[in-house]
């Protein structure tokens, strides 16, 4: 290959309208930038070759801010006829530029079959629309909806929810002059559609075969429509004007009035029918993580790091790419576990919007930083969508990462006092209720205890309570006498304590009289202690004045009666080994029959 | 001693070592999320001997799978068996709360109060606690006649009128769950939505409207019919659209 410098330089190019129409002529130019010798064509053979190669050569010098530019270029120029409809390929040719041999591209020509009217001056080229014979047409018919139109083109008529397609509003026109386009175009809502326009150039013609007839044919507008619900969605008719350049209706005056051409400026207005989109609705069995995505997508998935310290931050990033309606794809989000502290992500969306529909990439960054140190697993994130070649809904999802963070050098461990001070704060946390769920199953090893529900022979039961019952009957029953002793020595002694005193104390008075001494002091002794005895509930052992006098005082018996208690008994006592006199003796008598008195009267 | 043991056996306080290798199967089946099966193998070993760590996992079982009524019996007959099962208990109300039906308790304080001591006990507990208190308030009764210390006398004679009380208290207990449970007048909703009617028949007024899950007292049975009771209202439902528990 002979690269020199100069061959870079070197552009040698074939050039032919991309549309023609059989038995019209036209021409296929080649043109290079230095000046060459030798054009080898290629042959012609799907076309009928009529005239060339006509050479023309062209150079200009220009100097701008003292800088020379020269350009050169040299034309030739072949004049051909197709012969039949089809697409062509006309090979490349080759040209000699200072003895190197320079190659061409090839040119590819569609050729549109004739149109079917013959008597239609379409045949010959538009210039000749000015001829005698058409001169007779009225200039409304000129500008006639078969002459000129604009076609509403739906790229499918039948499309799911969220898939693309696309409407083109094309103008046909054939046998008039478009002079231009006006601003006063009315199109339609697009209602039930998330509409994406495509950028639009500059109009360009192009030849077209419609309906048995070649038009140049021009796009007008072009937009991408994402359907946004099921059912038959119309779109309505869209309005276009046209200003036309059409012949007088007058007649010739003279010679001149043709010369100069007699042309007026007609406004029309087109419409481009309405049209109608079957949307059939997405099949049922969307996944949980189905957002709206339709079309075909890739996944990209990474992740910054996987072994890192506390405070340290993490990126995951998700790059969803593919062509469908990009717009309306949700950010996933990432269920990031406790102790990340996370960020919003941030989204850098890249579409293009082509005829095919939006394509390009949403990037995706979430960004996290561990608070705590630990071994921690982030859960996949999913992304699904519809698969609008499959038929199915896809679902893409990212690994599941497993995170090692490590105790960041800035932090220590609770213990340690040195640097207590500076790190001293430790966040506490209550703990997070996340979620509830019912409690785990019993898993301890099975012992059936309570199996039955109810108890059925309950025609037993009973007997436990009457057994004992009678046991306790018949206790009482063995120890009655015990019973009565015990009603005997406590309630009945208690009751009689004041009559068997005032027996003794008969008994005493008696001995008064007799002026027995010995039988008085025995008769008081023996009332005053059998009547304490019995009233206090004192067995006999225990009797002593100390003891009586703590129970009286408990009981709530006076001081001065307690006082006389004492005196009586140590009187009974001593007198019965003294020698007494009547008056002692008739004394006693009074003091201890005075003290039972009042002592019953205390009710002890 | 042997006598005892028997009765013990007689009614059921007794443990009895049981399928345990078929138990570990339906555990497994459970944590491996598997719920249908488990609650199946929970189901065979309940018929083979109901027990209340059976309910409770059968119960945990239904309710994973979204058989909310299910898992409501599972867990009411769990407390049945074992009244103080703190698991039956949460996952009770935790089920409940998820139920559609908000039937806030309307009776009178009191009653409530009581309906709840009476079921933190079994029937058998309460019997076996009546019988007990019953000799306590006999011995009371020995002491007090037979006693000679009046301290004694005195304590013996507080202590049996109290175990009288207590042990009459707790012999009503456990007649009155006999009752429920011979009876069986308590039941869960068991169909999605059930409309009460007036009367028992197909013809009859929808009164008002019962979710799954509820629990409901039975009051009269005609037919496939069913007259039940939630809070103040009353009406008939089949018996097709609930469980007794």
């Amino acid at each position: 290959m002979a690269l020199t410098g100069f061959a870079e330089n070197v552009v040698f190019k074939a050039q032919a309208p991309a549309q023609v129409i059989v038995g019209r002529p036209f021409q296929l130019t080649y043109s290079v930038n230095q000046r060459s010798r030798d054009l080898r064509a290629p042959e012609f053979t799907d076309f009928d070759y009529l005239a060339g190669p006509y050479t023309s050569t062209s150079s200009s010098t220009s100097f701008v801010n003292g800088h020379r530019t020269s350009s050169f270029e040299q034309t030739y120029t072949y004049t051909l006829m197709a012969q039949k409809a089809g697409t062509f390929t006309i090979g490349p040719a080759t040209i000699r530029v200072d003895g190197e041999s320079v190659q061409s591209n090839g040119v590819r020509i569609t050729v549109l079959p004739e149109d079917e009217q013959p008597q239609q001056s379409s045949q010959t080229s538009q210039t000749s629309q000015s001829s005698q014979s058409s001169q007779t047409s009225a200039s409304s018919s000129q500008a006639s909806s078969e002459n000129i139109f604009v076609r509403t083109i739906a790229s499918k008529m039948r499309v799911h929810e969220q898939e693309a397609l696309m409407i083109t509003y094309k103008l046909y026109f054939a046998n008039v002059d478009v002079a231009q386009l006006t601003n006063n175009t009315k199109l339609p809502e697009f209602t039930g559609f998330l509409k994406q326009e495509l950028e639009q150039g500059e109009i360009q013609t192009q030849l077209e075969h419609y309906n048995g007839r070649n038009y140049q044919t021009a796009v007008l507008y072009r937009t991408i429509l994402y359907p946004q619900h099921s059912g038959d969605i119309s779109i309505e008719p869209a309005k276009f004007e046209a200003v036309l350049r059409v012949q007088t209706q007058q007649r010739v005056r003279s010679i001149f009035d043709d010369f100069f051409g007699s042309y007026t400026n007609v406004t029309k207005m087109l419409t481009a029918p309405g049209v109608t989109i079957h949307v059939a609705s997405l099949p049922s069995g969307k996944p949980s993580g189905f957002s709206g995505g339709v079309g075909k997508f890739t996944m990209r998935p990474s992740i910054s790091q996987t072994e890192l310290q506390t405070n340290d931050a993490v990126t995951i990033k998700i790059d969803i790419s593919g062509a469908g309606n990009m717009k309306l794809i949700k950010t996933p989000a990432i269920d990031w576990p406790e102790g990340f502290e996370p960020y919003d992500p941030k989204v850098t969306n890249n579409f293009n919007t082509t005829t095919a529909g939006v394509s390009g990439t949403k990037s995706i960054e979430y960004l996290a930083i561990p608070r705590s140190a630990g071994e921690y697993t982030i859960p996949p994130v999913t992304f699904s969508y519809f698969d609008i070649e499959d038929k199915a809904y896809r679902t893409l999802s990212t690994p599941e990462y497993t995170i090692h963070v490590k105790r960041g050098a800035g932090e220590q461990s609770a213990g340690s006092n040195q640097q207590a001070a500076v790190v001293s704060y430790t966040h506490k946390e209550d703990i997070k209720q996340l979620g509830t769920d019912i409690r785990y199953i019993d898993t301890k090893p099975l012992q059936i205890k309570n199996s039955q529900f109810t108890i059925h022979n309950y025609e037993w039961i009973w007997l436990w309570y009457v057994v004992p019952l009678i046991i306790a009957i018949l206790l009482l029953i063995i120890l009655r006498k015990r019973i009565k002793e015990n009603a005997d020595i406590t309630r009945v002694r208690y009751k009689r304590a004041n009559k068997v005193a005032q027996k003794r104390l008969k008994a005493a008075a008696a001995a008064l009289k007799a002026n027995d001494k010995e039988a008085f002091y025995a008769a008081i002794e023996q009332a005053a202690w059998t009547y304490l005895s019995d009233r206090l509930s004192i067995p006999t052992a225990e009797l002593n004045k100390d003891n009586i006098a703590a129970l009286l005082a408990h009981k709530g018996v006076s001081e001065v009666l307690i006082k006389q208690v004492k005196e009586v008994l140590s009187t009974a006592e001593f007198a019965r080994y003294a020698p007494s006199t009547d008056h002692a003796m008739d004394d006693l008598y009074k003091a201890t029959t005075n003290l039972i008195n009042d002592l019953e009267d205390q009710k002890i | 001693m042997k006598r005892l043991i028997l009765w013990l056996l007689a009614i059921g306080y007794w443990p009895v070592a049981f399928a345990q290798s078929e138990f570990d199967a339906a555990n497994a089946a459970y944590a491996d999320g598997r719920y249908e099966e488990a609650a199946n193998m929970y189901q065979a070993l309940i018929d083979e001997q109901p027990d209340a760590t059976l309910y409770y996992n059968l119960g945990n079982a239904q309710f994973k799978r979204g058989e909310l009524a299910q898992a409501i019996l599972g867990y009411e007959r769990a407390l049945r068996l074992q009244p103080n099962n703190k698991d039956a208990k949460y996952n009770l109300a935790f089920a409940q709360s998820k139920i559609t039906d908000n039937i806030a308790e309307q009776d009178f304080f009191l009653s409530t109060w009581v309906r709840a001591v009476r079921n933190s006990l079994q029937e058998r507990t309460w019997l076996l606690l009546s019988i007990c208190l019953f000799i306590l308030a006999l011995t009371g009764i020995l002491l007090f006649l037979l006693g000679r210390e009046p301290w004694l006398r005195k304590t013996a004679f507080h202590v049996a009128w109290l175990a009288l009380l207590f042990s009459l208290i707790a012999g009503l207990n456990a007649a009155s769950l006999h009752k429920r449970d011979t009876l069986r007048n308590e039941a869960i909703i068991t169909q999605g939505v059930v409309n009460a009617k007036s009367s028992p028949d197909r013809s009859g007024t929808d009164l008002f409207t019962l979710h799954e899950g509820t629990k409901v007292d039975i009051r009269e049975t005609l037919g496939e019919w069913v007259n039940v009771r939630v809070g103040s209202n009353e009406g008939w439902i089949r018996l097709s659209c609930l469980e007794r528990i």
